[in-house]
């Protein structure tokens, strides 16, 4: 071949590894990452997760190439085209994506950049996670859970022209974090069927406007139901004097059934991931605007319903205290989705506590080493709520898979 | 104090209304003390009120009210009432917050959540009484269907206000949805009944459009051309494994003589061949 040889992009350490991977995989530019946990005496290298999110990034893209040094704490990722989950066999049209029991985060850290990707697929992405390591509600390593991710965060594709009723988020099994806060054993299928050539230019720069109503779900697996009304009737007694329209479902279910893992008997089972939590969304009444909370038990225990469904409620107070269109969870997807649009400048407004973060911030960064433009900031200045509008103009790199295809 | 002893309230209505009149009647009045002249005309008109000072100003009265409860009971001492008691109630058993079914069944989907609940006009039986101000979609497409009932209706309805049929209204009521809805019959029309009556109301029937034409006839009205009758041709089906011949009743199958002459078929006797005219004719139509 003539071209020439690939120029890496380069970066260091696991930080918004799977940021970089999926802007990697979107603009087909190939990355080397180095000092991957290389201080670390213990754990160096790339932790289980990490893997595995390599592992289904694999499954899902054709002709990429990934090399781990040694130690793991050296990456280089050649990114290939995103297929889908076409053609690529074992049990119809859906990747299994199987996680290990030491698996430490939620499943939305996986289904978050999953999502990001989908909709440049050529075809349809259906992924489904299980093994011992899928961990479905919210995590104290701050994940969010899966309720979350469908009712606040896949909502948002809809502003850039996917349709809504192609995504699906289907849990199967529920699982809170195990022991030690790793493992779970749940079941989880997003079946993501709406691919666009280009994503619409999003202009959510107008005012949030008010909560209008609140939505949740308690969720108690494997333990007492009675700790869903507990925890409903805590954060209700925070939420119910400043909204009236506050609804949370309440779900429980059954610890989910994994294998011992005991060598002499290998049909024992024992039940795992076991915990309680609480996530709010928040509506408001301009179109598009969600916010949500998310607060698990600590896999450790020891913490009341009543506390959890408290500190809830709190929490979802400072998140809409803190203001803008987009959240601190939905503003990476929104920014990127943006930044893959058409040449055209779209605005989104954002708290400021939201945009002084290091995630958004070292995705400005981010983005720009990729090729993107810069982004612009301006104030929002016909009220005084301190948000930012931010412009972002789009590389129009689109869905490169549909153009060949 | 906004909430004190019904008798007192209207009292205090009464001389709100008093007031301005007065005051409409002539503005020197108002310089005075209002209570004062109310009360002195109150005096005037009944006997002299129990109290013998009021109070000069409206807020005063009311205070002064208070007091005069609080007098009756003298209950708590100072020290008492400066501190404020926090009761904190807090229920075991809460009502969980009640999401409607439909609402729980889309929310906890595998699809995204709806923005809009929609209510569906179809599920909201029972609650038969819409308020006038509800403005949702749903509450609108039920009134309009009620309006256009009702416009479609409303021919049975004074026809109601004569006689005290209100059951067989609602009948007629039905069929017309009925056949709107594309039914080929009425579920009025009788269906089975002694052929006796069958046979008078068609003689009827005949009769009245024969009055009607002889009437128009007479009267040099063209009418429409009468509808010629349908004759029945040829034989009648007798339906598939019935015999076909004789009549069948009563488990017997009843032959007439002119049926067995056409099974037998024209007779070949010796008496001539022209002896019985159409016979051969006759053999030939019977089959």
């Amino acid at each position: 071949m003539a071209t020439p040889a690939p120029e890496f992009l380069r970066f260091t350490t696991h930080k918004s590894l799977t940021q970089r991977l999926v802007l990697s995989t979107l603009t087909g530019r190939p990355i080397h990452v180095s000092q991957i946990r290389s201080s670390s005496p213990t754990n160096p290298g790339l932790a289980p997760h990490e893997i595995s999110f390599l592992r289904l990034l694999d499954s899902i893209t054709n002709g990429s190439v990934m090399q781990i040094s040694y130690t793991g704490t050296t990456l280089t990722y050649m990114p290939g085209l995103i297929t889908g989950s076409v053609g690529t066999g074992g049990g119809g049209d859906i990747v299994r994506c199987v996680l290990p029991e030491t698996c430490r985060r939620g499943v939305s850290w996986f289904l978050l950049p999953l999502c990001m990707l989908a909709p440049f697929s050529k075809g349809p992405v259906n992924v489904r996670f299980e093994g011992e390591g899928v961990i479905t509600s919210a995590t104290e390593t701050g994940d969010v859970c899966v309720d979350t991710l469908r009712t606040a965060v896949l909502p948002l594709y809809e502003q850039f022209g996917i349709l809504g009723s192609k995504l699906e988020l289907r849990v199967l099994q529920r699982s809170c974090a195990g022991s030690g806060g790793k493992g779970g054993g749940g079941v989880v299928e997003l079946r993501f069927g709406s691919q666009v050539r280009l994503p619409k230019t999003l202009h959510l720069n107008r005012s949030p406007g008010r909560v209008k109503r609140i939505r949740g779900v308690a969720y108690c697996t494997g333990v007492a139901a009675s700790g869903n009304a507990r925890m409903i009737h805590a954060a209700r007694g925070v939420l119910n004097p400043l909204v009236s329209d506050v609804h949370v479902a309440a779900q429980y279910d059954q610890a989910p059934l994994v294998s011992s893992g005991d060598s002499s008997d290998p049909k024992a089972k024992k039940r795992t991931g076991i915990g309680f939590g609480l996530c709010l969304i928040a509506e408001s009444s301009s179109e598009g605007v969600i916010y949500s909370a998310d607060v698990p038990a600590p896999s450790s225990g020891g913490v009341t319903p009543e506390d959890v469904g408290k500190q809830c409620a709190y929490q979802l107070l400072e998140i809409i205290s803190q203001g803008g269109c987009v959240t601190r969870v939905g503003a990476p997807t929104i920014l990127t989705l943006m930044a893959m649009g058409s040449e055209d400048i779209g605005r989104v407004r954002l708290g400021r506590d939201v945009v002084g973060t290091e995630d958004i911030i070292g995705l400005g960064r981010d983005l720009k080493k990729f090729g993107a433009s810069n982004w612009g900031l301006r104030d929002a200045e016909d009220d005084g709520t301190g948000d930012i509008i931010i412009s972002v103009k789009g590389i129009g790199v689109g869905n490169v898979g549909r153009k060949i295809g | 104090m906004a909430s004190m002893l019904g008798k007192r309230k209207r009292r205090g209505r009464e001389i709100t209304k008093k007031e301005s009149r007065e005051e409409s009647e002539g503005s020197d009045a108002s310089g005075l003390d209002a209570q004062e002249i109310f009360r002195r005309h109150f005096e005037a008109q009944f006997k002299p009120l129990p109290v013998a000072r009021q109070p000069s100003k409206p807020t005063d009265e009311d205070s002064a009210d208070g007091s005069e409860e609080e007098s009756d009971w003298g209950g708590i001492s100072d020290n008492e009432e400066t501190e404020v008691q926090v009761v904190e109630h807090t229920e075991a058993q809460a009502r969980t917050a009640a999401m409607s079914k439909e609402e729980l069944k889309s929310f906890m989907s595998s699809k995204l959540p709806k923005s809009a609940p929609t209510v569906s006009v179809l599920r909201d039986k029972a609650g038969a009484s819409i308020e006038d101000d509800d403005p949702s979609e749903a509450a609108n497409l039920k009134k309009d269907l009620a309006l256009q009932r009702l416009l479609a209706e409303s021919h049975l309805l004074d026809y109601a206000k004569s006689s005290t049929i209100s059951g067989s209204n609602r009948h007629k009521a039905t069929d017309l949805r009925l056949q709107a809805l594309g039914s080929k019959t009425s579920i009025l029309k009788q269906e089975k009944m002694p052929m006796s009556h069958r046979k008078g109301i068609v003689a009827k029937k005949t009769e009245k459009e024969e009055t009607r034409r002889k009437e128009a006839r007479e009267n040099g009205i063209i009418l429409e051309k009468a509808k010629m009758k349908k004759s029945i041709e040829g034989k009648r089906d007798r339906g598939v494994g019935a015999p076909g011949v004789g009549k069948f009743s009563g488990g017997t199958l009843n032959l007439s003589k002119k049926d067995i002459l056409d099974i037998e078929g024209p007779r070949r006797s010796s008496a001539g061949r022209g002896g019985r005219g159409g016979g051969r004719g006759r053999g030939k139509r019977g089959r």
